[in-house]
């Protein structure tokens, strides 16, 4: 399978190089901080502003983990080796992005750590909201990977993909915002864009399927996006 | 094998390549020849679906690059002008990287690695990282990776580019060795080399084909012949004289080296370069060097790239030099 040869690739990147490791450290460095603090002045048996917290430093760190996806093989010249492989564009997005989403995926394994030492501490541990602040919390990073991605695609700069798909998944952030201001049919709708609304509702223990729907369409439609930008190369 | 009929790329308003036609047939080495800028590199990335073609059609192993894409990249084998490589990985894992995604069957893929890898000379490399690797070496790491699927057809962007002798003249060696069973491209602005690995040479100058011919050919094309190179020993002053009361005969570029005279010797034909060298030779003067000057490569390539007003500059600057 060669969405599996660029998902091997992608990894071995990311793990032979130091990136991986600073990501994980300062992820949960920071995470683990605010975890320890938060818990020891509230006494609440509620992991809500670990998913929080979790979520904005994801914001904030994204970009620098997608930047790189295809940017970089444009700018080393090794776009050309693949594009005149007989390799697809959807196979190397899917690669790209799963690989990307694993790395995450290992990054929210390692605050599981979090639910446990809570588990330690509290009488009586409502599991629910740590479910569904779980999957939330997947289904954000893989909405943040597809549009760091589709970002990436767009330039050979680094620092352009990276502001572009900070730039983007702000404006997703802060859709709901408007809604105080804007009290009226259209804030509603402008506030149904709002990925941080609806992960808001997971941290609370709300898995609604109307915004498990929006986060995998979000997805895939920035995934597609990226597929056809590189199928653009083929005839533009 | 390869097919190119009216080609023409556009970026903008820039044009590229201009309307270029020529054919490949199975195996067959042939060279693009051309200035810096000419369009070499635009052609290769067309044949090697990289790149779509503005208007024209291309057609490799008789499958359309355009619509049969796929069909046409496993079929050849590219390395690109900066050779495409992940600095992070070692040579091992991005071949094993490379016949995953070039389709190499599982059982075979050890063969084919051991296969390219002894080809390019990289065993001792093999397990080092990329990036450390000095340039010769990335490029046969480049040229290893445009092998590994055993290609029908192989198109190489300056492969000797950047390397130095010894490494050229290894790279070179392994092109004549593998011209014997694929069908090559290769592009270059280093005239030696394509006399040297080519059949047939297609000259482009500002994305137009100016010249699609043998090398033999084109170097037949000069007025050659008739030019010799002689360093003479003469018995009295008046020696040029001697040479130029013969009709049409001319002298050039002379120079003097002690007693020694060495000059170019223009002749119209064979009897009036014999009726000079026996009239000189019987007033006593003596030939050291004749050497017969063939019109390069270089001066062919020159004259067809150059637009009229420059060209007679050019000629004379290589006569110039030649008498250096």
């Amino acid at each position: 399978m060669k969405i599996l040869a660029i998902l091997k690739k992608e990894l071995q990147t990311y793990f032979f190089s130091p990136v991986a490791y600073i990501i994980f450290a300062s992820f949960l460095l920071i995470t683990g901080y605010l975890f320890a603090v938060v818990m020891i002045n509230t006494k609440l048996a509620t992991l809500e502003p670990m998913f929080g917290n979790a979520a904005f430093i994801l914001l904030l760190a994204s970009p620098l983990l997608t930047m790189r996806l295809i940017s970089e093989e444009r700018r080393s010249n090794s776009m050309e080796l693949l594009l005149t492989s007989p390799i697809s564009p959807v196979e190397i997005v899917m690669g790209k992005f799963l690989a990307c989403f694993t790395l995450y995926l290992v990054l929210i394994l390692l605050t599981v750590q979090y639910p446990i030492i809570l588990a330690q501490y509290a009488d009586h541990l409502d599991m629910g909201p740590i479910y569904s602040g779980y999957i939330g919390l997947i289904l954000l990073s893989a909405a943040f990977v597809s549009i760091g991605l589709f970002a990436s695609t767009l330039t050979e700069n680094q620092i352009v993909a990276a502001m572009i798909s900070f730039g983007g998944m702000l404006m997703f952030w802060v859709f709901g915002w408007v809604k105080y201001a804007l009290d009226n049919p259209l804030g509603e709708s402008l506030a149904q864009l709002s990925i941080l609304d609806r992960y808001q509702n997971f941290m609370r223990g709300v898995v609604d399927s109307g915004n498990v729907i929006f986060f995998v369409v979000f997805t895939v439609l920035w995934l597609f996006l990226a597929t056809r930008v590189l199928e653009s190369e083929r005839w533009r | 094998m390869i097919e190119v009929k009216n080609v023409t790329k556009l970026y903008g308003n820039f044009k590229a390549v201009d309307d270029i036609s020529f054919s490949v047939e199975k195996g067959e080495v042939i060279g693009l020849l051309g200035p810096n800028g000419a369009g070499k590199t635009t052609t290769m990335r067309i044949l090697t679906c990289f790149l779509p073609a503005s208007s024209g059609s291309v057609k490799v192993a008789d499958f359309d690059v355009f619509e049969d894409s796929m069909e046409v990249r496993r079929r050849v084998g590219y390395l690109p002008e900066t050779p495409p490589l992940y600095p992070e990985m070692t040579v091992k894992s991005y071949l094993r990287f490379i016949s995953d995604i070039r389709e190499v069957p599982a059982s075979r893929r050890n063969e084919r690695i051991n296969d390219v890898v002894t080809r390019t000379g990289l065993e001792e490399h093999y397990t080092r990282i990329i990036g450390t690797l000095s340039k010769g070496f990335r490029q046969r790491v480049g040229l290893a990776q445009a092998l590994l699927h055993d290609p029908e057809v192989l198109i190489l962007d300056e492969p000797t580019v950047g390397l130095d002798p010894n490494q050229i003249i290894e790279i070179r060696g392994l092109i004549q060795d593998l011209a014997a069973d694929h069908t090559i491209v290769l592009s270059t602005h280093i005239l030696s080399e394509v006399s040297m690995t080519c059949k047939r040479v297609v000259i482009i100058n500002e994305g137009r084909i100016v010249a699609v011919d043998s090398v033999a050919n084109l170097e037949k094309q000069g007025e050659a012949g008739n030019i010799r190179r002689i360093v003479l020993k003469p018995a009295s002053l008046d020696w040029q004289a001697g040479f130029e009361n013969i009709p049409g005969v001319r002298i050039e570029g002379v120079a003097t080296e002690g007693e020694r005279v060495r000059f170019t010797l223009h002749t119209p034909d064979q009897k009036s370069y014999e009726q000079a060298f026996t009239t000189a030779a019987g007033k006593g003067h003596i030939f050291q060097e004749i050497v017969p000057a063939r019109a390069s490569l270089e001066e062919v390539f020159l004259r067809l790239t150059r637009s009229d007003d420059t060209s007679e500059n050019g000629a004379s600057q290589t006569k110039g030099g030649a008498a250096q």
